[in-house]
């Protein structure tokens, strides 16, 4: 059956897209839908999982290390030692053990929040005054309520400053996630510059930078929402 | 009331891992063909490889997948021909669209030079089939390796085969790394028409054409079927020795899912391929290259206009 | 073990017998990329260090030079080097230009912070001592700063390392090249140059982090696992 194909007219790209000028809102405009949109969603899951996940275990960690102080310098060496190593190291080192896969990426992600945020709230918690536990204790609080109640609180813009520090190292991390799994803003980078597209290159580069830069300022503005009695945010 | 927000936003996070889906899928267009015979067959994993010309293939064999009635997962964009491979022999993909001489020099291992494209094939068959997999028909176009130059050059060194560059001292080289060890690379090259005096640049797939325009490397590794081919801006370099080979596509797939997957798949596979002739591959490369469309409109236009959506 | 597992566990093996077998190659790659890293640290530094200096010091510009490194951390390396392809074409200089626009926010910010915050009361008692501002700068305030500027150099280096891996898909020469190319170095190798890289930039780390320490006057040392200053620390990339 080798009939000769009907090669139907694919459209004709505009000035700008074919000529590689430096950005082309066109095409911006036409492959939002199909490119840059789900590239984003993408993204957003990948950060989002990583962060709710890596907030987790960090919080859990520095909990433990607030009872235990010995914890303290083996989990910051722990985690510290994965934030060091380089991000295509990390992703290609957990291919092996798990695949070409969404968890992989989120592993790796995962474990690069782990110290800003175990450091972030250790600190926040560490930086409640005596005199207030004192108080507290004096109220006759229990520890349980002395942790909910009064250190956690207190911690809060510790904790919030490091979410916001976790939140926008990652949302620039996730982008090389896009040599292990084909998901997030790094396909289309990738992508443009296979094609040295530079529309598709600029315009995902300019949607993780401003990702990044919402995000951070939403965390800004919660944490001013949790903490009225802070004049203004504190900075790790 | 703090904690309950905190609690609220890692539940949210979680939330939104459990609503994720597997794997990424593009949009793909909805069929109106009449029989759906791949409904209720297990899904399958579809991979391509790293480059343009691999995700038009990939949406082809998708779409036409999917308009009757089978569940295509696409895991785009995998890397070069040895992660393929890998991906197919763990189990992380079923099938991908690869190139019988790569098949046969890196998968197989085998250098030897055939004298015709079926003679590769069979070669090639033989092989797979003893490791579990299958090799699908052939496509009838080939997208081998060549060398390209840029007009200019190609005038002042008289240029007209790749023969032709063997005189041509500390010869700047342009191509992906793995250009550097293959029979289809650097090693033929060098055997054949005794190019050895080079100077090689490792390039990602797909700046070669940008690295050739701005005078940084004398010659690259092109595709024969690259879009950016289209138009005459550079000249391909004839090869007569053939050193690079036949390359024409083969679905690679394994042979459990074939089995289970039944006859249609491989019929809708093989329909597919069947009118994938080189000016309808160098079009279509062209159509997402130069004009920046997208691989699935592209695909899903062709499957129309040839009745396979 | 299962097979699978035992594969796995092979390919980790085999990983280290790479690096056994290539030993000469690794020490070129690693000796490129380490000419890149400095190359772009230098230029990021004398760029970014007299200018976040000289702006503490005046106490001026603090919203450009502390959100400097926000910024800066929110730009995904991946984007910056690929539009450098895109700008300037692919080649040592051209990705060096991009390490750099990554190094430089860091190094500003760090730079400003340091010798913005040293104690505004011994900063009066050498005015009052009839100090000039120049010698307030060189023998009060920069020796006070030293210990977060070298945080942030510190930072810089370990960034800009890690970034350097990513700089061979645009033709910068690294361990990196290994890491891109599985094609030719099969899995075995790319997990061996991931090894190298990761250890290269665990040993920038710890150097840098003695000679941070060694910097800092001794009344300033206070032993706690994270260090005394509360730096900004950029993820490695």
């Amino acid at each position: 059956m080798s009939q000769a194909p009907v090669i139907p007219d694919f459209g004709r790209g505009s000035t700008c897209e074919r000529e590689n000028g430096t950005f082309c809102l066109d095409w911006v405009g036409k492959h939002w839908h199909d490119k840059l949109g789900p590239a984003l969603l993408q993204h957003l899951l990948l950060t989002g999982i990583a962060l709710g996940v890596g907030f987790a275990i960090a919080f859990m960690l520095a909990l433990a290390a607030h009872r235990r102080g010995w914890l303290a310098t083996p989990v910051v060496l722990a985690t510290g030692l994965l934030y060091t190593i380089p991000s295509l190291a990390l992703f290609q080192l957990l291919v092996p053990l798990t695949g070409l896969s969404r968890v992989t990426a989120e592993i790796a992600l995962v474990s690069y929040t782990l110290l800003i945020l175990f450091r972030n709230v250790l600190t926040g918690l560490a930086g409640v005054p005596a005199e207030v536990r004192d108080a507290a204790n004096g109220m006759g609080l229990t520890a349980r309520q002395l942790l909910w109640r009064v250190e956690l609180p207190l911690a809060l813009p510790a904790i919030v400053a490091g979410l916001r520090i976790a939140t926008v190292t990652v949302i620039s991390l996730a982008t090389v996630a896009a040599f292990v799994v084909n998901e997030g803003l790094g396909v289309p980078i990738l992508e443009g510059l296979q094609l040295t597209f530079n529309t598709e290159m600029i315009a995902a580069g300019a949607l993780a930078v401003a990702l990044a830069l919402a995000a951070d300022g939403l965390l800004v503005l919660l944490q001013r929402a949790l903490t009225p009695w802070t004049r203004k945010g504190v900075s790790a | 009331m703090k904690q309950g927000i905190l609690a609220i936003l890692v539940t949210l996070a979680l939330g939104l891992a459990a609503c994720g889906s597997s794997d990424s899928n593009d949009t793909s267009g909805s069929s109106t063909t009449s029989g759906t015979p791949g409904k209720g067959k297990p899904a399958v994993t579809l991979g391509t490889k790293n480059f343009t010309e691999q995700f038009v293939l990939g949406q082809l064999y998708k779409q036409a997948l999917e308009a009757k009635g089978f569940t295509v997962a696409l895991k785009q964009n995998i890397g070069s021909t040895e992660i393929a491979d890998k991906a197919l022999r763990s189990g992380q993909i079923d099938l991908y669209p690869e190139y019988i001489g790569i098949f046969n020099t890196a998968v197989a291992g085998d250098n030897k030079a055939y004298a015709t494209v079926q003679d590769a094939f069979a070669a090639g068959k033989s092989y797979a089939t003893k490791h579990g997999f299958t090799l699908l028909p052939l496509t009838p176009f080939t997208d081998v390796d060549a060398l390209a130059v840029l007009p200019a050059y190609a005038q002042k060194h008289n240029l007209a085969s790749v023969a032709d560059l063997a005189a041509i001292k500390g010869l700047r080289l342009g191509a992906p790394p793995e250009f550097r060890q293959r029979e289809t690379g650097l090693v033929g090259l060098a055997r054949v028409y005794g190019i050895k005096d080079v100077k090689f640049s490792p390039l990602t797939i797909g700046l070669q054409y940008q690295a050739l325009d701005d005078g940084k490397i004398d010659t690259a590794d092109v595709f024969t079927t690259d879009g950016q081919l289209q138009g005459g801006k550079y000249v391909v370099l004839k090869d007569p020795k053939n050193v690079f080979g036949f390359q024409n596509v083969t679905p690679v797939v394994s042979a459990k899912v074939l089995a289970a997957e039944g006859a249609a798949f491989q019929q809708t596979l093989n329909a597919v391929s069947a009118k994938l002739t080189t000016p309808a591959m160098q079009q279509m490369n062209a159509a997402v290259a130069i004009d920046k469309q997208s691989p699935a409109d592209v695909a899903q236009k062709f499957l129309k206009a040839n009745g396979l959506v | 073990m299962d097979a699978e597992g035992r594969e796995r566990m092979s390919d980790f093996t085999d990983a280290f017998r790479f690096i056994g077998e290539h030993l000469s190659l690794l020490g070129r790659l690693t000796l490129d990329h380490l000419a890149l890293s400095g190359a772009a640290v230098g230029v990021a530094l004398a760029l970014a260090l007299p200018l976040g200096v000289w702006l503490g010091h005046i106490r001026r510009g603090s919203f450009v030079a502390i959100n400097a490194s926000n910024i800066g951390r929110a730009l995904p390396s991946l984007a910056l080097i690929s539009i450098g392809v895109a700008v300037l074409g692919i080649g040592f200089l051209n990705v060096m230009v991009a390490l750099v626009v990554l190094a430089f926010p860091i190094v500003l910010t760090n730079a400003y912070v340091a010798v913005e915050g040293v104690d505004r009361d011994l900063v009066d008692a050498a005015n009052g001592m009839g100090m000039t501002p120049t010698e307030v700068l060189w023998r009060v305030e920069l020796p006070l700063a030293l210990p977060l500027i070298f945080a942030g150099i510190r930072t810089a280096v370990v960034y800009v390392i890690a970034t350097a891996t990513l700089a061979s898909i645009a033709g910068g020469h690294g361990l990196g090249d290994i890491i891109v190319d599985q094609a030719t170095y099969r899995l075995p190798g790319v997990l061996g140059a991931a090894i190298c890289v990761a250890l290269l930039a665990l040993a920038a780390e710890l150097v840098f982090a003695g000679v941070q320490r060694a910097v800092t006057p001794r009344g300033l040392r206070i032993d706690r696992a994270w260090g005394y200053v509360e730096e900004e620390r950029t993820k490695a990339v």
